[in-house]
């Protein structure tokens, strides 16, 4: 009799190992779905952070590109190429008496040169690459996980 | 017999996880260890993070309406990536016939064996020309679109993989010789160690340089990181006027070429708030080919006579006499004088520049006949102490601080100094005995055109950094003479120049104005042959807009400053005017009235 009853509530051997399959094939259905996120997140992380090297690299050459432009300008804009080419155009040189002045009233005069705002409102340098880009995983749950929280009400006080 | 394959299991099982928690154990030993550390360092260093040292880019400079006068412009380091080499034979080939390098040297040089961390890249030549870098890339690109592209290293088949170039900023001043005594150069050929020498180039060096920093960038984009900016260096903006200082150079290379002098200087300054609009010396370096500085100042010639050559300037120095002795009420316009053609001042007979006796004068003809011995009498009847306080109050003797590089100055000999002697106060009265710069003189006669105030002479008038643009504030380095005294000096001067009928007479401009002619001392005493002619003047009289100071260092056609440096001035200031929009004064006055 206490063999019967034992039999009854005995787990059938086929049962424990789909159970421990079952267990297994969960246990690697997490592991891959994590390794999956890990690793999109890391192919994101990377094709960004090539993407920002090759537009660093892009603003160098545009700095670069700046700078020589303004050179270039101010050859084409010196004195002595300003010179042959007012002359070639015809131009000639004033004649004092021959100089009309007159006053125009608000009118200045020629200002000199303000190359930069006085008073610019944004001074601090900031930083160009989101947080986004240099957080860990874990960095990236633990702030999802806190603006959750923070979405449902909770917080610190 | 039905436990014996557990039993087995478990033993093989204990067994890999003991062996299993043995590796993991030595891996943490090797991770943890010296010598795994030094490997971990290494490999982070070599293969994970570049160190690099970003330089700023340079400051430019700027006039004072924003025309570049120095900046930056884009070349190339041309070197061989050893690793990638293909065909040295092609780079040494295109390296001679695009950048006139030595075929052997760079055929020698692509053809080295890479060796990792010892021998990777070379640098065949520097600072190359873009137009030239565009031609090496179209052949580049002819030979990729070729047949075929060369396999390995010794494969015949043309290829230029492994040539490299890398563009950097180098230092370039688009106006060439124009300002350059103001400007200075920087030795951009030596990048690393590239510095400014003279001008502003020098005096703001830090500044217009920026800090360069030191970064680790990641090479892993996983490990990317923000490459922290590095802000450029300050900009600067100058008081100088292209278009006024370009005139002024060529007005005066062509008196220096024209009266055979040795060299010129003209500074043209705003009395008003002492900002220099022109400062022209000869001769005059072309910055972008600095390495000729040696050929073109031998010795200890300056780089820029206005601030670094100091010189006896002799007569224009009356100016500051005759301004301090009518400041003081010693004399006016109208005292009496009787010229016997000499007189005697400490020991020793002083006589006028043609050694004749004028007879009868006035302050007002003493100036405009420049009498030395009118001049000597007018310092006695000051007295030393009084003398000697107006020019100290000059800055005679002082740094007048203007923000260039390499100031002189000859220290003033006062009563009391063991260099000092009586006579000096009749020599010291027409300008020998004393030696100045010829901003000094720009600074301390600024005095006399500005109401009194003397004006710190100054080329900076804004930097920007950061964004933002801060502007100088004019300085009033002391004030020598009432403005009645002022006044009074400026109108003597400007009746001195009209009467005397000055070839620096400008029509339609009333100017102040006083020549000068300097014997040189020597060893053996002081020369006649050859002089330092000058000339100083400022306009309009009633309302002063420029101050011109003008110094010929040993004319050949003639040693006298009113000869020689007057036609200076009248043909600067015809020109002035006009770049400075100053009509003649009947219209001026006739506009300003209501």
């Amino acid at each position: 009799m206490n063999q019967h009853v034992i039999q009854a509530y005995q787990q059938a051997p086929w049962r424990s190992q789909v159970q421990a399959i079952v267990l297994f094939l969960v246990a690697l259905v997490v592991v891959a779905l994590v390794s999956g996120l890990y690793l999109s997140i890391s192919a994101q992380t990377s094709a960004e952070g090539i993407a920002i090297q090759n537009l660093e690299t892009q603003r160098d050459d545009l700095e670069r590109q700046i700078a020589n432009l303004k050179t270039q300008a101010g050859q084409l804009s010196s004195a002595s190429q300003m010179e042959e080419r007012a002359k070639a155009l015809g131009y000639q040189e004033t004649d004092p008496s021959n100089i009309t002045y007159m006053v125009i009233a608000g009118y200045p005069g020629r200002q000199a040169a303000q190359l930069a705002p006085i008073n610019p409102s944004q001074s601090q340098p900031q930083s160009l690459i989101k947080s986004d880009y240099t957080e860990s995983l874990w960095e990236w749950l633990f702030q999802g996980a806190l603006q959750l929280n923070n979405s449902m009400g909770g917080g610190l006080e | 017999m039905k436990n014996i394959p557990f039993t087995r299991f478990n033993i093989i099982g204990l067994g890999l996880s003991f062996l299993i928690v043995l590796i993991m154990l030595q891996m943490i030993r090797i991770e943890t260890s010296a010598q795994g550390r030094a490997l971990n360092d290494k490999a982070e260093k070599n293969y994970e993070y570049v160190k690099q040292r970003i330089y700023p880019e340079r400051g430019n400079i700027y006039d004072r309406w924003g025309h570049l006068l120095a900046g930056n412009e884009e070349v190339y380091e041309v070197g061989v990536d050893l690793s990638d080499v293909q065909n040295p034979d092609t780079i040494a080939a295109v390296s001679a016939s695009i950048l006139g390098l030595d075929y052997n040297d760079v055929l020698h040089k692509a053809s080295a064996k890479f060796v990792p961390g010892v021998s990777e890249y070379t640098i065949l030549t520097d600072f190359v020309d873009p137009a030239k870098i565009d031609q090496i890339k179209q052949i580049e690109a002819n030979f990729q679109n070729g047949p075929a592209a060369p396999q390995s290293r010794g494969d015949t088949t043309p290829s230029l993989s492994g040539l490299t170039w890398t563009p950097h900023l180098k230092r370039s001043y688009p106006e060439n010789t124009v300002a350059s005594n103001i400007l200075g150069f920087v030795s951009w050929r030596s990048r690393d160690q590239a510095q400014g020498y003279f001008g502003v180039e020098e005096k703001f060096n830090d500044l217009l340089s920026g800090t360069p920093k030191d970064v680790v960038v990641p090479v892993d984009p996983n490990k990317i990181q923000d490459i922290p900016t590095v802000p450029p260096g300050a900009s600067l903006v100058l008081t100088i006027d292209t278009e006024i200082q370009s005139m002024v150079e060529t007005t005066l290379d062509r008196y220096v070429k024209s009266t055979g002098s040795v060299s010129g200087t003209v500074i043209v300054e705003n009395p008003r708030n002492g900002e220099i609009l022109a400062m022209a010396t000869t001769p005059r370096l072309d910055p972008n080919q600095y390495w000729d500085y040696a050929k073109l100042f031998p010795g200890s010639t300056s780089y820029n006579r206005a601030v670094g050559t100091t010189y006896e300037p002799g007569s224009v120095f009356k100016v500051l006499t005759m301004g301090a002795a009518l400041d003081a009420g010693v004399v006016k316009p109208d005292t009496p004088f009787l010229d016997t053609g000499s007189i005697e001042v400490g020991g020793i007979t002083i006589y006028d520049w043609n050694r004749g006796s004028w007879g009868p004068q006035t302050m007002l003809t003493c100036m405009q006949n420049s009498l030395n011995v009118c001049l000597s009498w007018v310092a006695e009847q000051m007295g030393p102490k009084r003398f000697y306080a107006y020019l100290q109050a000059f800055g005679i003797g002082h740094k007048t601080n203007i923000d260039l590089g390499d100031e002189v100055i000859w220290p003033l000999s006062l009563p009391g100094d063991s260099d000092w002697y009586p006579a000096n106060l009749g020599t010291n009265s027409f300008g020998q005995g004393v030696a100045v710069t010829p901003i000094q003189m720009v600074q301390a006669i600024s005095a006399e055109a500005n109401d009194g105030k003397m004006m710190a002479p100054h080329v900076l008038k804004s930097v920007i950094q950061n964004g933002r643009q801060y502007d100088t504030a004019p300085q009033v380095v002391g004030t020598p003479l009432t403005p009645q005294g002022a006044h009074t000096i400026t109108n003597l001067l400007a009746t001195s120049v009209e009467e005397e009928g000055s070839t620096a007479v400008v029509d339609g401009y009333r100017c102040a104005g006083k020549t000068g002619t300097a014997e040189i001392p020597t060893p053996y005493g002081y020369t006649i042959s050859q002089t330092n002619a000058s000339f100083v003047g400022w306009g309009p009289a009633d309302d002063p807009q420029f101050l011109v100071y003008i110094w010929l260092e040993k004319p050949k056609t003639s040693i006298w400053g009113s000869i020689v440096a007057a036609p200076v001035f009248h043909d600067i200031v015809q020109q002035l005017v006009v770049l400075m929009n100053i009509p003649p004064d009947s219209i001026r006055q006739k506009l300003s009235s209501p």
